[in-house]
């Protein structure tokens, strides 16, 4: 199990969820990735999207306005 | 569940945070400060301070429920989720309720005769043209006008570029459009559908396309994504 770090501060959505998209593709199962985000549109859309994947997902609002999404993929 | 235990495991792995500084004593400042620009403003209009609440009450509304009109244009074709997209419909079906109370009991009384046809636009090239450009716009951007606002407010600073050229953008379209843009709408039909179909015929047709838009948002989801 490997961890990855994906840094879409400063990026607007929806940059921050293409880019997870490609990034989880990468990953093999069991693999955890942690997207480091400050937009609040990403910080519903990406958890959205990863959860209608079927994948965990936790949110940790590492900051005040900054959030890691971290998401594992289960499949 | 095996699903539980993944997700202790990849909470575990985080490290300890910081405390983070409350932010309460700047939120009861700004309060104090707003509720007297609210008393300032009414030596001015009575309106003024109306307006403000009503801005203050969208502002959070937006805010906590990350409401985002560009995600419901835009995330039916990068994900194919259409949560969003049903969120806005179900609130533009709720505000066509409440323009055509508004409207029609404005023509019941026969007190604003003007008020039926306010914010009815012609449909012509500038809105053609308009739309496509704002489309394009605000999926660049990240935000459409009222995301763009209340990002700038969260202290989203790469938005603060776009508010800026929003406004010029703005200024100079308001600018042309009295020379330029009215010039190409004076053929364009003026739509109003009471007119045509009644005001109830007009509401009905109205919501039934929202729910017929409503249900093919929930197939387009089922087909890309294979879930609601």
């Amino acid at each position: 199990m490997a961890e990855f770090n994906l840094d879409c501060l400063g990026e607007a959505c929806p940059i921050p969820l293409m880019k997870c998209e490609k990034k989880i593709a990468e990953l093999s199962v069991g693999d955890v990735l942690i997207v480091a985000i400050d937009h609040s549109c990403a910080m519903k859309n990406v958890p959205d999207w990863a959860r209608t994947q079927g994948y965990n997902v936790e949110i940790d609002e590492v900051d005040d306005g900054e959030w890691e999404v971290i998401i594992e993929k289960t499949k | 569940m095996p699903d539980q235990e993944q997700k202790t495991s990849i909470s575990r792995t985080r490290a300890p945070r910081k405390p983070k500084k409350s932010q309460i004593p700047y939120a009861l400042v700004i309060t104090v400060l707003v509720i007297g620009f609210g008393f300032y403003l009414s030596g001015f209009s009575l309106k003024l301070p109306i307006y403000l609440a009503f801005g203050l009450l969208f502002g959070y509304t937006l805010q906590r429920s990350r409401f985002c009109f560009t995600a419901a244009f835009r995330d039916p074709f990068i994900t194919g989720s259409t949560t969003v997209t049903r969120a806005v419909l179900v609130a533009i079906s709720l505000a066509s309720v409440g323009f055509f109370a508004i409207k029609l009991n404005s023509v019941l009384n026969g007190s604003e005769t003007n008020l039926s046809m306010a914010g009815v636009n012609p449909i012509g090239i500038p809105l053609i043209l308009g739309a496509i450009l704002f489309g394009i716009g605000m999926v660049i951007a990240g935000g459409c006008a009222s995301g763009t606002l209340m990002r700038v407010g969260e202290g989203f600073t790469m938005q603060i570029v776009s508010l800026f050229f929003f406004v010029i953008g703005s200024l100079w379209g308001a600018h042309d459009m009295g020379t330029i843009w009215s010039t190409l709408n004076e053929s364009a039909p003026k739509i109003f559908l009471p007119n045509i179909l009644g005001w109830f015929g007009a509401i009905v047709v109205q919501l039934l396309i929202i729910v017929l838009l409503y249900i093919a948002a929930i197939k387009w989801q089922q087909k890309k994504m294979g879930s609601e």
